[in-house]
């Protein structure tokens, strides 16, 4: 068995670990934008230098290194997403944070206050539904919701990996 | 040869974590979603590494782990999007209706009030929140966590409110 990995696949394992580096440099820079721009903006960079690294190193370039070089930079994009994902828009965690910064006891209701930072629940649907309607699977008319064709078709396949991964 | 090492561990994983959820739930395992998961990739990567030992006579190791880490992050990426979204909640609670249409207010007032509580419900089970009279505090190991979830959300330049922005 041959531990070592070749030469675009060990460049790929250290873009891996850099990838939360440039993260927290990104976020030092104000122009970088948001949250999930700051990602795109990192996975981007990793990929440019991944690019050039094929390039610039030395030797012939084998097709599986290279392959394999890829699969190890998406697998680690894909980790730092979840876990990024939850830092940013983990709904439990943030119930915590928000009891937390609030320093006392708080009843349901002083609880959703504090977690919307003095906004409601409604602030939060409608924002959770506006990822609905601007995907489009989603369509609001007359005060009512109702799911448009994309929005069937998400659901079943929702259904389907929800049945398949074990969850029911 | 080593890739196709890699991807039938993968397919076993994706035999294995599903298998290991519904065992989990039928005799009441205590054990976490997230848990169960990496008990699936420990074992399937264990496993696929001495098939690629005992078949392949030059295995190279980062070759099927690539194609291993890839697969497993997909499915566990599709898991963690199916598995306590918010909006997809909404979107399936939609599809399940008669006439697959809902007053906007029954989700504002109902459903994610109810999704509220269940989170509550997690962040007490698992002893990050205990109830005291008719209010909620945080214990000391949901200080702790959110003290570290502060810390890196400040880090990684990354606000407090959970909400989409849809301006970026």
């Amino acid at each position: 068995m041959n531990m070592l990995p070749g030469p675009a696949q060990a460049a790929a394992i250290g873009l891996s670990v850099a990838l939360p580096l440039l993260l927290l440099c990104y976020a030092r820079i104000a122009a970088t934008g948001g949250s999930g721009r700051r990602f795109r903006l990192g996975c981007i960079t990793v990929l440019a230098l991944y690019a050039i690294a094929c390039l610039a190193l030395p030797g012939q370039r084998r097709y599986d290194d290279v392959l394999g070089g890829l699969f190890l930079l998406a697998t680690a994009m894909m980790f730092f997403y979840i876990l990024f994902s939850l830092l940013a828009w983990g709904f439990t965690l943030t119930l915590l944070t928000a009891l937390v910064k609030a320093g006392r006891p708080l009843t349901l209701e002083q609880w959703a206050v504090a977690y919307m930072q003095g906004g409601d629940l409604g602030t939060f649907t409608h924002n959770r539904l506006k990822l609905l309607v601007g995907a489009g699977m989603v369509i609001t008319a007359d005060g009512r919701l109702a799911p448009t064709a994309k929005g069937v078709a998400v659901a079943r396949l929702v259904k389907f990996v929800r049945l398949s991964t074990g969850l029911g | 040869m080593s890739f196709v090492v890699g991807f039938l561990a993968a397919v076993t994983f994706a035999l294995l974590a599903p298998a290991l959820q519904l065992m989990a739930r039928a005799r009441g395992w205590s054990l976490g979603a997230v848990t169960l998961l990496a008990i699936a990739a420990i074992l399937t990567h264990g496993l696929g590494v001495m098939l690629g030992i005992l078949v392949v006579p030059q295995f190279q190791y980062w070759d099927a782990a690539s194609i291993f880490g890839f697969c497993v992050m997909g499915y566990v990426f599709a898991f963690g999007a199916v598995y306590k979204s918010v909006s997809l909640d909404i979107l399936l609670s939609l599809i399940d209706r008669p006439g697959r249409r809902a007053p906007l207010s029954e989700i504002v007032e109902r459903q994610v009030p109810d999704l509220f509580q269940g989170r509550i419900r997690n962040l007490v089970d698992g002893g990050l929140v205990e109830p005291v009279d008719s209010h909620f505090a945080a214990t000391s190991a949901g200080r702790t966590m959110a003290g570290r979830v502060g810390q890196l959300r400040r880090a990684f330049g990354i606000g407090d409110t959970s909400l989409y922005d849809f301006s970026e």
